[in-house]
């Protein structure tokens, strides 16, 4: 089943399987969010504030709307 | 590169460095160049451009350092400079060769952007930095696959940039750079056809570029209309989707990429993940406790160590007025010098401290990867404003100072975003309003204890401070439905591994960015700082000779104690018969509605030059002479002062708050006007930005004498 990337629980891995069509969806593919790299999402900010992923070895902030771009399946 | 290229030898080879933000290119760029740097201002934009001369064995080269992006598809001004340089669109920049530095842990990401300057086919050479820290996670990169795959040279060094400069100074010098055939055919995403109409009416050198140029040649106004409206046309006409060509062109790019990848990057086991610190630091209650810990740190430390060197120089510069003034011939000239242009350079030196000591703080949060964890847990909270997370740091910074505040705002990148933090930081409560604030509330509020343990002039104080953060989150709104942008906000950054600050980073940024203050909004400070003087110092002759010449006929006469009184009363008629003191007169009827009498006035236009001028004014006009060090001397005085027609004190408390709060929100700043107009490139945002400042401040001035009379 997928979801969006903004809804995974903590420290759960997943695996990206698509890109919304946004504007956005070229500035997340340059960051490196491909379809089938894997993301666990470890820290989140408070009042549905910023959302920050494990992508191989960085850790990079989305906001939760930008999140919400990224397609996954849970491991 | 053979010996016969006579340009080569007459101009000094240029190399330009550019990576990913985080890679550790500014230090590469800082250790190559050291103290040679020079800052300058790319045409149009307001993008640092940053070059500096590396000499070794004899030769001289110049190093350009480009600001970081993770590919040619600008999404910032600072990333529109990085591509129109790689893209060699101005003659005066173009690069000779390209650095690429990657980070060893962030390969794939750096390849992207490293093929995509191969496919423009610049000469180039790989730099894999921070292998220190890829060893550390059990990472190794066989860069002898990377070579056969790209056929540039390849070096490693660490992030200290250390270990592997002398390499990197020893391939710049033997321009051991390489242009290898393109990575990607760019003709199995664009039409060929297109490409070649594109890559003969430009003079390009091949169809990478000539898609580059479909791309942003119709955004860069630096091309000529005529170009830019062809190229519009030309794509309009063949019906080619740009946006889903550049997703499939980085669909295609990144997985070529993951080819090289796997064959070069071996992850001998995983290293176990250690409890991050990030636990605390970004924890939802305990990261924004640290967070105002660290700000209070560094504001305690800002008050307490910059008052040292402002003293100094507020000292030394008098000192020097004082030396000139015996030195040259009493005259214009010795005035025009004594009290306009050294106070007016003085003016700018004071700010120095101040500016340096921010912006050293800030570039050690930045180096060690903090900056960027505040941006995560702020942005949440400036967002409904039409604020980025990024804002936070002008915003801070404000407290202290709102021309480094200004001058941190460059790095947003969405337009919107950047001008309303630019707008909204001069109503933070800077550490100029203190001294006015100081007497104003000594003058009217009570030393008292309410409920035995809050000073009601402390209260009154943390009052003010307060009503300046509103204002800011007041107009930081109304910009927000005002400003019209089709520019998207997004967040996207890296919170990247803690590590110890590099002190020469730090001391560079502190270096160049008191030295872009002195330079750049200088000049506007120096020019205004001369014509206030000219409006204070000068007015109509026949009233000026007047009272000299009583003047000279009561020193005449006076004994020896009654000369100071004397003096002092005639500097006070003096300035108040000159342009500055008409012009207050003048002025009069507008700010009587706020409680205010022609001599408040004409501080109100003295302190334009800066807001605690406003004491040595008031000093002035009330003949208290030139120690205003003594806060009790000016305090008694105003006390004292009683207006003649209600026969009531002048500085009431109404009066006084009044003007608390027309000080919290008027631009009384030519500084920080002048760094506005640096920073926006223009006068518009500054001469907006000083009337709605001056608008807020009468009303809110108005409604608050208003309600307390």
């Amino acid at each position: 089943m997928t979801i969006t990337a903004d809804t995974i629980p903590h420290t759960r891995a997943a695996i990206i399987r698509e890109i919304s069509d946004s504007p956005l969806k070229i500035n997340l593919m340059e960051l490196g969010f491909l379809p089938g790299k894997i993301i666990t999402l470890h820290h989140t900010a408070p009042l549905g504030g910023p959302m920050a992923f494990k992508l191989e070895e960085t850790i990079l902030a989305l906001r939760k709307s930008e999140a919400s771009l990224i397609e996954v399946q849970l491991l | 590169m053979p010996e016969s290229q006579t340009p080569s030898l007459v101009k000094s080879p240029r190399v330009a460095i550019i990576g990913n933000p985080n890679v550790g290119k500014s230090t590469i760029f800082n250790q190559l160049t050291g103290l040679s740097q020079k800052i300058g201002n790319y045409p149009g934009v307001t993008v640092d451009k940053k070059v500096g001369r590396m000499n070794y064995q004899g030769s001289s080269y110049e190093i350009i350092d480009l600001p970081g992006t993770y590919s040619l598809y600008p999404n910032s001004e600072d990333e529109i400079i990085a591509h129109r340089v790689l893209n060699q669109v101005s003659e005066e920049d173009k690069p000779e060769f390209v650095l690429m530095i990657i980070d060893s842990c962030q390969l794939s990401r750096g390849l992207f952007l490293a093929t995509q300057l191969l496919d423009l086919g610049l000469n180039l050479a790989l730099v894999l930095n921070m292998a220190d820290i890829a060893a550390k996670k059990n990472i190794t990169i066989k860069s002898f696959e990377i070579f056969k795959a790209l056929g540039v040279p390849i070096l490693s060094t660490d992030a200290r940039g250390e270990k592997g400069l002398d390499q990197i100074r020893e391939l710049i010098h033997q321009q051991n750079f390489s242009k290898k055939s393109t990575f990607l055919n760019i003709e199995e995403i664009a039409p060929t056809e297109l490409l070649s109409e594109v890559k003969d009416k430009f003079g390009l050198s091949n169809f990478y570029q000539a898609y580059q140029m479909l791309r942003f040649g119709d955004k860069d106004k630096t091309y000529s209309v005529e170009d830019r409206k062809w190229l519009k046309t030309k794509l309009s006409e063949s019906k080619f989707d740009l946006e889903a060509a550049q997703l499939e062109e980085t669909k295609i790019r990144y997985r070529k990429i993951n080819e090289i990848v796997e064959k070069t990057v071996v992850k001998t086991s995983e290293v176990s993940p250690k409890a991050s610190i990030d636990k605390i630091l970004l924890h939802p209650v305990f990261g924004y406790l640290i967070f105002g810990a660290i700000l209070l740190l560094i504001f305690q430390a800002i008050f307490a160590w910059a008052s040292v060197p402002m003293d100094m120089i507020d000292g030394f510069f008098a000192e020097l007025s004082g030396w000139v003034s015996d030195q040259l011939p009493e005259g214009p000239l010795s005035s025009l010098i004594t009290d306009g242009i050294i106070p007016g350079i003085g003016g700018i030196v004071i700010f120095i401290p101040q500016i340096a000591m921010l912006f050293g703080f800030l570039a050690i949060l930045e180096d060690t990867g903090y900056m960027s964890r505040v941006v995560f847990l702020m942005d949440r909270w400036m967002r409904p404003f039409g604020l980025h997370g990024k804002s936070i740091v002008p915003l801070v910074s404000g407290v202290a100072c709102a021309i480094p505040g200004v001058m941190a705002a460059r790095n947003i990148g969405n337009w919107k975003e950047k001008i309303i933090t630019i707008m909204v930081t001069p109503l933070m409560s800077c550490s100029a309003r203190l001294p006015v604030y100081i007497i104003l509330i000594g003058l009217v509020v009570p030393d008292e204890f309410i409920f035995g343990i809050f000073n009601l002039q402390a209260v009154a104080l943390l009052g003010l401070y307060l009503l300046g953060v509103f204002g800011v989150f007041f107009t930081a709104l109304l910009l927000k439905y005002i400003l019209k942008s089709e520019e998207k906000s997004f967040l996207m950054v890296e919170l990247p591994t803690y590590r110890a600050p590099r002190w020469l980073d730090v001391l560079m940024t502190m270096f160049n960015k008191s030295k872009t203050f002195v330079f750049e909004a200088g000049k506007v400070i120096l020019a205004i700082s001369v014509v206030l003087w000219v409006l204070a110092s000068y007015g109509p002759p026949d009233r000026m000779d007047a009272i000299r010449a009583e003047s000279e006929e009561r020193l005449a006469q006076a004994s020896p104690d009654d000369i100071p009184v004397i003096a002092n009363e005639t500097s006070s008629l003096l300035l108040e018969n000159s342009f500055i003191g008409i012009m207050g007169r003048a002025i009069e009827p507008v700010i009587k509605p706020l409680g205010y009498d022609w001599k408040i006035g004409i501080a109100l236009i003295t302190s334009f030059a800066a807001r605690e001028v406003f004491v040595s004014t008031i000093a002035t006009i009330y003949s208290i002479g030139t120690d205003t060090e003594d806060e009790l001397t000016i305090r008694e005085k105003l006390d004292q002062q009683i207006n003649p027609d209600t026969g009531e004190k002048v500085y009431n408390t109404a009066t006084a708050f009044s003007l608390m709060v027309f000080y919290a929100f008027a631009m009384q700043c030519m500084s920080t006007l002048a760094i506005v107009y640096r920073e926006t490139n223009g006068w518009k945002w500054p001469l907006i930005q000083t009337v709605y400042m001056t608008v807020l401040a009468y009303c809110s001035a108005l409604l608050v004498y208003q309600i307390l009379s």
